[in-house]
């Protein structure tokens, strides 16, 4: 809202500095977001909160400026000398719909078209309106100084020199102002012609060209009504229409503000010589929204607020802002102005109280706290998890949650229904190497050598269409929630280190090792599903590999590219547990070592499992140290070296024992059809 | 016997003087040991045979020839050991000298990587809310209208909802992206273990349908609730002013000015002065600061007392009166944590954030 401060003047004769008031209505919620200067004429523009519809005009922010000073707040002009027959047997009003019109009236006016005087027009020139026609100009004068909108018809081009207003119809049509032709759906609010034909104007929104002021035109109809907010707003959003009218409609205007405003009009005419008012203001009422009273105890002022705010202060600014107050300190009944729709209950006269009492005079304090602050275990753990990932040289990234549906299919998709762009119209589910190529194609650009991408991120599960987490009655008080795996992807790494990475993020969950035998168990990867074989059901906890082959042409990665997938949720969500102690271990462990021959296509998780089946209780753990191809073996078959670890608590093992479990372990390999190179 | 007895005297006189000679040509560890074996050896040091041949003296000679020879013994030993000492002091010192380290020679690179710098404000402003009694609660980002929107005293066709343009997903419910993290305020204060206390903050993704070079269809805000008995706005303003400070330090004062939310009031506005120009507006060339449009202040969080409209929606979904109005009141607050990164480290395009480009990541301390 552009403000010129010499017309702010005529109705609150402030005499500070421009940035003086500047500052001052932005301390009391007027934020100032510029000061401009026109020549001698300085201008504010004003950024309104959507709620401050009253304070969208010049007399609305005198009134504010008033209470900040303790100024009296000058009266507007008004009078205007009547001639002629009554305006009411020379125009009809009928207000068919009620629920739409909260109160219509109407003015006529016998006029000169003609052009404004320069200084109407220049004032209108500041607040960024052309001039049209001295007619024109005073009904957006008045908009500007009052906040009140109106219309203007040539009472000659209204049929039967009557206004009805009622709903539409759908598929009636209406020619704006602006030259368009609307076509209208059913229950936009029109003002019609006698009869209710035709429909003349978009009730709130804009006037329509045939009954448009013109050269010739003789009388006029003034009309200022107020309209339903929601109503208003419904229709121009079904017209895609957006008016400085359907604008202060929607934010709920003053019901009572349609009188003064029209006989404003009738004195600024006879003012600048456009012509005279016929006597008498028409006005007819439809439903109104009843009178609010809201009870007010200081005290509870003083309780919000965090200060003791005098009662006479409270009182004073209340009324200097318009609102009336009856009764005593302990309790109050105030009403609040016609123009004040926002106001409907105790918390909002704190509101004004508060911002006229001043911010900046209230003590800054820290609530008192009765409760520790910590983060929950979940929390701490995806802390360390990251903490351990970045630690090992991955750069976490964070990807849109949205996708071009291709990166989703076929699974199902879950999709936006309005969404900004293709490229971003499905949500990521699977994250399929998405996120983590694209990291990867921009490292890429960055740096010769690749580089590790980690991601956290919210997931749909797969093919879910409403997810939910948790147990279903939590999800039901929850709401639909996203749940948030993490992913990690590794760039051009090592075959036998790829696989590191996550376990490593695993161990820093610290999951509690439910088959005894650590942590790192939980993260070994599942065997993956040999060509053709039917999908098997992922495990809910632990690892997912993928081998990001097609990524990798869609990015342009050089080397390979690996996709691991951690299920972060159950990582963090498994029961912590406190850690025990176990004593040292007091005699030495004896390390043998196999060299496997195997085919490309065996998992080393099926020859660890193997190992661990058949080793004996004196196992204590199976590692893979080396993962060999290449020269003296064969094309198809890969060599891996596995390492066995054995101890007992209780003695030093004797080389007949430990040979005994590696028999053992040679004679499971070998029936499994490995070959064991060595032993 | 005398004779015997000056013999070995005149021995030990010599074993003396040869031993005082040949220590002094000692230059390493193994002449050392070759100089104990000589004089110290069990079967054929020099002193050994001389002790061996105390025998042969009588009781009172061989009683004081016997002292004086222990106590050529022990002088020897001492010095020997001694020169021990000498000798690692002096090895160890050549070593040094040899041994020159270039101290300046790069390590074997490690590459570490980097959180997000989101996620490193994000976990900064966790750890400030931590350390003041608060509970980090993250609610979903997926939401229906009731959450975003008519709990928080936004009903249907609320004129507030057009400054929050929002991505439906497609299919039944009426399922929506939240706008923004108040959301979680609802789903807490609904399963709040312990009403009416509240305590939070709600780190997490939010979307709205805009996309240029201030505005991410992602983006990342965190929400704030505190609800109990006697909250008032000075604890507002205490707890913003505290958490500023602590994020940026106190050098930078913190403005509040009213405004409007639906789902508090009042509604307060917090500003920071501009961390560029220092609040002056321009910068030290005299031309204007672009990052607070030379107002000298920074627009960082919007805030406000909660609507007791709100409690009251989620008292009426609850179906018993948990958070009375009249009885508790509450603040909340919300942020945009990309804003904060945006102004603390200068970037003009909030786009950056999401393009994953490391020339970008690795700008930042971790």
């Amino acid at each position: 809202v552009k403000l010129p401060l010499s017309w702010l003047r005529e109705y609150a004769p402030f005499t500070v500095e421009p940035k003086r008031l500047a500052d001052d209505l932005t301390s009391v919620g007027l934020a100032v977001d510029g000061i401009e200067t026109h020549g001698a004429q300085t201008v504010l523009e004003l950024d309104v909160t959507t709620n401050r519809v009253d304070c969208m005009n010049v007399y609305g922010v005198a009134r504010e400026v008033a209470a900040i000073y303790g100024l009296a707040l000058r009266p507007l002009e008004t009078a205007a000398s009547e001639r002629g027959a009554p305006a009411g047997d020379a125009l009809e009003v009928k207000v068919e719909a009620p629920e739409l019109c909260g109160r219509f009236s109407a003015r006529l006016l016998d006029v000169k078209i003609g052009p404004s005087p320069a200084w109407l027009r220049e004032r209108l020139e500041l607040v960024g309106i052309r001039s049209i026609n001295n007619v024109v100009d005073l009904t957006n004068y008045v908009m500007v100084e009052m906040g009140q909108p109106s219309h203007a018809f040539d009472l000659a081009r209204v049929p039967g020199a009557s206004l009805v207003v009622r709903w539409s119809r759908e598929g009636e049509t209406v020619e704006t102002l602006d030259g368009q032709t609307r076509t209208l759906p059913a229950h936009v609010g029109v003002i019609a012609g006698k009869g209710g034909e035709p429909a003349l104007a978009l009730a709130g929104i804009m006037g329509g060209a045939s009954s448009e002021i013109q050269e010739d035109t003789r009388t006029v109809a003034l009309e200022a009504a107020w309209w339903d907010p929601l109503s208003t707003r419904r229709a121009a959003r079904a017209l895609g229409m957006h008016t400085e009218a359907s604008h202060r409609f929607e934010r709920g205007a003053d019901v009572a503000a349609g009188r003064p405003s029209l006989d404003r009009l009738a004195h600024l005419a006879e003012k600048i010589g456009a012509g005279s008012a016929r006597p008498g203001v028409i006005e007819v009422r439809g439903r109104e929204r009843p009178a609010r009273s809201i009870r007010l105890r200081s005290a509870r002022v003083d309780a919000l607020v965090g200060a003791p705010v005098p009662w006479a202060q409270q009182q004073r600014t209340l009324e200097a802002l318009g609102f009336a107050v009856a009764g005593t300190t302990a309790e109050a009944e105030v009403r609040p102005p016609t123009w004040r729709l926002d106001v409907a209950r105790e918390a909002d006269l704190v509101e004004e109280v508060g911002r006229h009492f001043g911010l900046d005079k209230i003590p800054s304090a820290l609530p008192p706290s009765g409760r520790v602050g910590v983060l929950r275990p979940s929390q701490r753990r995806e802390r360390r998890i990251r903490e351990v990932l970045t630690g090992i040289g991955m750069t976490e990234v964070i990807n849109y949650a949205f996708v071009p549906a291709a990166d989703v299919a076929p699974a199902p998709a879950v999709r936006l229904a309005n969404p900004l762009t293709s490229e971003q119209d499905t949500l990521r589910n699977v994250d399929r190497g998405a996120g983590a190529g694209r990291g990867a194609a921009h490292q890429r650009a960055a740096r010769p050598q690749g580089r590790r991408a980690l991601r956290a991120g919210a997931r749909l599960p797969a093919g879910s269409r409403a997810p939910a987490r948790g147990a279903p009655a939590r999800a039901a008080a929850r709401g639909p929630v996203v749940s948030p795996p993490l992913v990690a992807a590794a760039a051009a790494v090592r075959p036998l280190r790829r696989e590191g990475h996550p376990r490593a993020a695993v161990r820093a969950a610290g999951r509690p090792a439910a088959d005894g035998r650590g942590a790192g168990a939980a993260a070994r990867v599942p065997a993956p599903r040999p060509r053709g074989a039917p999908r098997q059901r992922r495990p809910r906890r632990g690892l997912r590999r993928r081998a990001a082959s097609r990524g990798r042409g869609a990015y342009e990665l050089k080397g390979e590219a690996v996709v691991l997938e951690l299920d972060l949720e159950s990582l963090l969500e498994a029961p912590a547990g406190i850690a025990r102690f176990r004593s040292l271990d007091r005699f030495p462990a004896v390390e043998r070592d196999l060299s496997i021959l195997c085919d490309e296509s065996t998992p080393a998780a099926e020859i660890d499992a193997r190992v661990r089946k058949v080793a004996g209780e004196r196992l204590r753990s199976v590692s893979l140290v080396d993962r060999y191809t290449g020269n003296q073996v064969p094309a198809g078959k890969v060599s891996l070296t596995v390492s066995l670890r054995y101890q007992d608590r209780e003695r030093t093992l004797t080389s007949e024992e430990v040979q005994a479990s590696v028999d053992a372990v040679v004679r499971e390999l070998r029936a499994a059809g490995l070959e064991i190179r060595g032993e | 016997l005398a004779d015997k007895s000056r013999e070995l005297r005149e021995t030990a006189r010599a074993v003396r003087a040869e031993f005082d000679t040949l220590v002094r040509e000692v230059k390493d560890s193994a002449a050392l040991q070759a100089l104990k074996d000589r004089f110290l050896g069990r079967k054929s040091g020099a002193l050994s045979s001389l002790l061996k041949s105390l025998g042969q003296l009588g009781a009172d000679e061989r009683r004081e020839l016997g002292q004086e020879l222990n106590a050529l013994k022990n002088e020897i030993e001492a010095q020997l050991a001694d020169w021990q000492t000498r000798l690692e002091a002096r090895q160890r010192k050549d070593a040094l000298a040899r041994e020159r380290l270039d101290t300046s020679l790069p390590g074997r690179r490690q590459y570490v990587g980097r959180r997000h710098p989101l996620t490193v404000v994000r976990q900064e402003l966790e750890d400030i809310f931590v350390a003041m009694g608060y509970e980090v609660y993250d609610g979903p980002e997926v939401e229906d209208d009731y959450f975003n929107f008519e709990a928080l005293n936004m009903p249907p066709d609320h004129p507030a909802r057009d400054m929050q343009d929002t991505f439906y997903l497609e299919g039944p419910g009426g399922l929506l992206l939240r706008t923004h993290t108040s959301s979680a305020q609802i789903h807490y204060m609904l399963e709040n273990a312990h009403p009416p206390e509240v305590r939070i903050i709600c780190p997490g993704k939010v979307y709205r349908r805009d996309s240029d070079v201030t505005h991410s269809p992602m983006f990342q805000q965190v929400e704030g609730l505190v609800v109990g008995k006697g909250i008032s706005v000075s604890h507002l303003k205490g707890t913003i002013e505290a958490f500023l400070h602590a994020l940026f330090g106190e050098a930078y004062p913190v403005r509040f000015r009213p405004s409007y939310f639906p789902y508090t009031e009042p509604s307060v506005e917090a500003d920071l002065g501009c961390i560029v120009c220092e609040g002056k507006g321009r910068l030290a060339d005299d031309s204007p600061c672009r990052i607070c449009k030379s107002t000298g202040w920074l627009e960082i969080l919007g805030s406000g007392m909660v609507n007791p409209a709100v409690f009251e929606a989620v008292n009426a979904r609850l179906g018993r009166v948990a958070y009375d109005p009249e009885a508790v009141s509450g603040f909340a607050f919300g942020l945009g944590i990309e804003r904060v990164a945006m102004v603390r480290h200068g970037i003009d395009d909030i786009r950056l954030f999401y393009e994953n480009d490391l020339r970008f990541l690795e700008q930042f301390p971790s």
